[in-house]
């Protein structure tokens, strides 16, 4: 039973990983809390649904789709919102109220247009381009579960995983290899001396926050799949997970965030094969203890002056 | 002389004529809640739904019949979103009772958003319709402000599921049962309730694993490999619909064969499982079979195809699903509608007394409205069944248990 929490915890947390780490960009870079992360990342998995149900294609073709139209739809929200934010005397504070009503905006639209019932696709739809090369690698049927360590895991965990680890090398590469991403860096560093030195904040930031939520909406592709289904309310207790492995991680790094995500997921899974009816506590018995015990974080250098 | 003459004459006058009601109400509110997000959103919007179909129903026609003034009226359903959120229900609640002044109150659906209109009602003194919160506790001797309209207290809900284990199940090879439920009342309670009636019947069978998870889980792989390695004959799972779409999901996933597999939802919105699991998923599933399966007898309100109809009418964009739910919701709006013909008045103790001489003898779609003592719902059964395929690609209900009910044998090892 421990082996097969570890390996599920593994998989799952890897998925955690790709939901936190476009809100811990965000963050960095414009010390932005978006309290509406978790609801791109329903509207990531709208378009997922929309994809699969509409076109009938494999849900992996949303995942393009989602990243280049949430990118536009966080580089549009930038301008009409951020430097306004940016602006005031307490952005971060102002950030947050901001955030919760364009939470609740998406979630009542949503609403309106999709219903409350619960949406999800096929478990055996997502894949199924590469179900080919799947039982090539794992055996198995190409429909059924992958086998790894003698046990039987849900496919589509196992390419959201592998979905997630591509997405996080992405960002690690655009961070560390690119011209723009040591300019995002730069920016996450220290802003005013970013602004003082000539680079292009507001430019960097638009990318940076358009990234973001385009990471949120290619994790959301994978939300039927890892909870079963989705409703426009899902993205509530999305954010605050989110939140809880950022902090886990560390505040202001991205990369901090994939560790985050793995140690929530397997704490997640290992509780709830031991102490089930305590699991959904985790995110804040987390949260305190790295606040209590180590407040930078499991990646942090120093405890940010908020 | 003649002064008592003319003070026994207003006397004798004065009980020689009836007592006049009040002036009758422009309309007669009825306050209620609705989630339209968060994780009860799929359970109330549809007994909501419901409700409101038979409020412009009745409107229509000028008023529901009120005896108290023996004359139409139109009704005014004063209504409130609560989100999901226990706390913003307790609030709305209140507003409910002590701002609007609703005439009659009605609960939110399910257990856990009922939970805060019980002791609220209780304060105020304001009798409570009890949609479908079949938790035990809401019930009690001491407490006359609740009734239970739509479905059974939680506590013998599941007594044709446990005596069919207990009864049926040895013969079959049944001896290894799991139970899993989400920690709420409304399964918490059925949970307590299975425990004890199989504990009661000492029958050859022992429950080899126990769990509760939050309500809020939607992510049960672990969860079943667990179970797996207990090797159950039969499991039983006792969830939310999210709880149940998760679950016999990942139960697919992962391909778990569970040669017996219990699920409230399958029976209860079958729709919408359907749409979340497919068919292949809730083949040979037992569940709770629906009302709208079983044909009951009608002598007030519209009867299952008509309702079901009417509702694929005004409900054409499939944002609300029809099932068990939206037969809950249409049942309160009988009843309510019932005592209201009833009631010599739109006091709340006289309302109470007007739904309780209603039981046992108001048959509708969703079976007969019997109550106990407490108030909770007796009348309306929930008869074990499987899901089956029905050779068109898609299911039909067979009811397995009890016996004189059933409709066909059970299929046991699910193949």
């Amino acid at each position: 039973m421990l082996v097969y929490a570890l390996v599920a915890g593994l998989l799952f947390g890897l998925y955690f990983s790709l939901v936190g780490i476009g809100l811990n960009l965000v963050f960095g870079v414009m010390r932005i809390v978006n309290l509406a992360h978790g609801d791109f990342l329903m509207l990531g998995a709208f378009i997922a649904v929309g994809v699969s149900a509409l076109a009938g294609l494999d849900p992996l073709f949303a995942v393009p789709l989602a990243f280049v139209v949430f990118v536009l739809v966080g580089l549009a929200l930038y301008y009409l919102l951020v430097p306004r934010l940016q602006g005031s005397v307490d952005p971060e504070m102002l950030s947050i109220i901001l955030f919760f009503g364009l939470s609740q905006v998406i979630e009542a639209l949503t609403t309106i247009a999709f219903g409350t019932s619960e949406r999800s696709i096929a478990s055996n739809e997502l894949g199924k381009i590469l179900a080919g090369l799947r039982v090539h690698v794992f055996g198995g049927e190409a429909d059924g579960p992958v086998e790894l360590f003698g046990q039987s895991f849900p496919a589509s965990w196992v390419i959201s995983a592998a979905v997630s680890v591509v997405a996080i090398l992405l960002v690690y590469l655009y961070l560390y290899r690119t011209r723009l991403g040591t300019l995002t860096r730069a920016v996450m560093s220290r802003r005013e001396e970013a602004f003082a030195t000539g680079i292009n904040v507001d430019r960097v930031s638009a990318v940076a926050f358009g990234i973001g939520l385009g990471l949120a909406a290619v994790a959301g592709v994978f939300t039927p799949f890892m909870f079963g289904s989705v409703t426009p309310a899902f993205g509530e207790d999305a954010t605050v997970t989110s939140f809880a492995i950022v902090v886990l991680g560390s505040l202001g790094n991205p990369i901090g965030t994939a560790l985050g995500g793995v140690v929530y997921g397997i704490s997640y899974m290992v509780v709830q094969t031991y102490l089930s009816s305590w699991a959904d506590l985790l995110p804040y018995v987390l949260l305190i203890l790295i606040l209590l015990l180590r407040p930078s974080g499991l990646l942090g250098r120093r405890v940010r002056v908020a | 002389m003649l002064g008592k003459m003319a003070a026994a004459l207003a006397a004798g006058l004065m009980f020689a004529t009836p007592v006049l009601a009040a002036d009758p109400p422009s309309e007669i509110k009825i306050g209620t809640l609705y989630a339209s997000s968060g994780r009860f959103a799929s359970i109330s919007m549809p007994v909501y739904s419901a409700l409101k179909l038979w409020a412009e129903q009745k409107n229509a026609e000028g008023g529901v019949y009120v005896k108290a003034f023996d004359k139409k009226i139109p009704i005014k359903l004063v209504s409130y979103d609560d989100q999901s959120n226990t706390a913003t229900a307790s609030t709305l609640y209140n507003q409910l009772v002590t701002q609007d002044k609703v005439d009659l109150l009605v609960a939110d659906s399910g257990s856990v958003l009922t939970a805060p209109a019980v002791a609220i009602a209780r304060d105020h003194k304001m009798f409570l319709f009890d949609q479908t919160g079949t938790g035990a506790s809401f019930f009690s001797k001491d407490n006359p402000y609740i009734a239970l309209m739509a479905d059974p207290v939680s506590t013998i809900w599941p007594k044709p599921v446990a005596d069919f284990l207990t009864q049926d199940g040895p013969k079959l090879g049944i001896k290894r049962i799991a139970l899993l439920y989400s920690t709420n009342e409304f399964t918490g309670t059925q949970a307590n309730a299975v425990r004890k009636f199989i504990q009661d019947a000492k029958a050859p069978v022992e429950i080899v694993y126990d769990q509760g998870v939050p309500t809020e889980t939607s992510n049960y792989t672990v969860i079943i490999n667990n179970i797996r390695a207990k090797r159950p004959d039969a499991v039983i799972h006792l969830g939310y619909a999210p709880n149940d779409i998760a679950f016999l999901r990942n139960v697919n996933e992962v391909g778990a064969k569970f040669k017996w597999l219990f699920c409230i939802y399958p029976g209860l919105e079958t729709e919408l499982l359907e749409k979340n699991v497919g068919v292949k998923g809730l083949q040979h599933v037992f569940t709770y079979v629906p009302p709208s399966e079983l044909d009951y007898p009608v002598n007030f309100g519209m009867k299952m195809p008509e309702f079901r109809a009417l509702w694929n009418k005004t409900f054409s964009d499939g944002k609300v699903e029809f099932g068990f739910n939206a037969v809950a919701g249409y049942t309160t709006a009988l009843v309510l509608e019932k005592t209201l013909s009833v009631a010599n008045s739109l006091d709340q103790m006289e309302l109470r007394r007007a739904v309780f001489s209603l039981s046992g003898k108001l048959k509708t779609l969703d079976g007969t409205f019997a109550l106990d003592e407490t108030g909770g719902q007796i009348g309306e059964l929930t008869p074990l069944g499987q899901l089956e395929p029905d050779g068109k690609g898609g299911l039909k209900f067979v009811a397995v248990y009890p016996h004189d009910v059933a409709t066909g044998k059970p299929v046991y090892p699910r193949p």
